[in-house]
């Protein structure tokens, strides 16, 4: 039952790690942050499944911009 | 068919047609041409952000001898080590380098462009680019043509990632220089109008390395003297040593050799 409430979350995760073995993988490391983007989106995914953890990740993408001032921002 | 099934990527697909139909009918350029200057101008969009990217990397670059330092320093500890370094970006007033946002912007229009030259009836225009890719459309390595073009675009990857790396981890880079070589693989499989896009932009962020490096001119890395009088001399030679050697950063070997030679003083007690 608890793996198919995660299922989606699972989904998510996955399509991270694509962008990462495909597209992240062809550019240096360009995050200001720590953990990165795409290791904050998995986290993010985990602790508070797809919706949530979509969100958390997509704002911190918008986050990540050179105007920001970035550093250490763990998943809370 | 995964395009129809995510209603922005068909979206997306919409956009890059028209984009392309635009530059096709009316300024006349063929269709590889097309994709060049859609492009330039994706590029030319993104240049606020990127020159402001360029500025705090320069502005990074300066002080990578001391946030070596902090590397070493806690070597064993990544979270401790990051940290630090925040910290110290926050006591110096830099911005770190890269972020997401410019890069994950460009990736749409490629997402866009795949779908399109896999869909676009192009009609019977002329899909061949500098005679010596015959189709845009076709497969890059299914022509001789495609080869050259899989080599211009490991060098400009290359050269692009000469500007782009904010790292100063001779490891990393290295590898980063390597990577290209691996993805050439992958990329060959794609239509030779997707390589073009991709060499097009390297070429970009080469160019504007080049213009932004000489039009900012290169501050020498500051010397961060905060002397105390407890320090002695000797000590302070030993620590100048080790610090002021970025092996990996190619900026560097500037300013050094225009400044008079002189032996860099470093605190350690700079930090708290």
């Amino acid at each position: 039952m608890r793996r198919i409430v995660r299922a989606p979350a699972l989904a998510g995760i996955g399509l991270v790690w694509l962008y990462r073995l495909t597209f992240g993988a062809l550019f240096p490391t360009t995050c200001k942050y720590h953990p990165s983007c795409s290791e904050y989106a998995v986290q993010a995914l985990r602790a508070h499944g797809l919706a949530r953890g979509s969100l958390l990740a997509g704002w911190r993408l918008l986050r990540c911009n050179p105007w920001s001032r970035g550093g250490f921002d763990p998943v809370r | 068919m995964i395009v129809y099934a995510v209603p922005i990527l068909s979206q997306l697909e919409a956009i890059m047609r028209h984009v392309l139909n635009w530059f096709h009918s009316n300024l006349g350029l063929s269709w590889a041409w097309s994709i060049v200057a859609t492009t330039v101008v994706v590029r030319m969009l993104l240049v606020p952000l990127t020159i402001r990217q360029i500025h705090s990397m320069q502005n990074l670059q300066r002080f990578a001898p001391q946030m070596k330092e902090i590397q070493k320093k806690y070597k064993g500890d990544k979270q401790k080590q990051n940290e630090e370094l925040m910290k110290f970006y926050r006591e110096n007033n830099i911005n770190p380098a890269a972020s997401c946002l410019p890069m994950l912007l460009q990736l749409p229009v490629f997402i866009a462009l795949y779908y399109t030259l896999k869909h676009f009836d192009f009609g019977r225009g002329n899909l061949s680019f500098l005679h010596f890719i015959p189709s845009i459309k076709d497969g890059t390595t299914s022509h001789w043509g495609g080869y050259v073009l899989l080599a211009v675009y490991v060098l400009s990857q290359m050269a692009s990632t000469q500007f782009m790396a904010t790292t100063a981890d001779k490891m990393q880079r290295r590898l980063f220089m390597i990577m290209p070589l691996i993805f050439v693989t992958f990329i060959a499989r794609f239509p030779a109008g997707l390589v073009l896009y991709w060499v097009t932009t390297n070429l970009w962020t080469v160019g504007q390395g080049l213009i932004t490096r000489r039009l900012i001119p290169k501050t020498p890395a500051p010397v961060v003297e905060r002397r105390s009088s407890r320090t002695s001399p000797k000590d302070d030679g030993g620590s100048g040593g080790n610090g002021a050697e970025p092996e990996g950063t190619p900026q560097q070997p500037k300013p050094r050799a225009s400044a008079p030679r002189k032996v860099k003083r470093k605190k350690r007690a700079s930090r708290r």
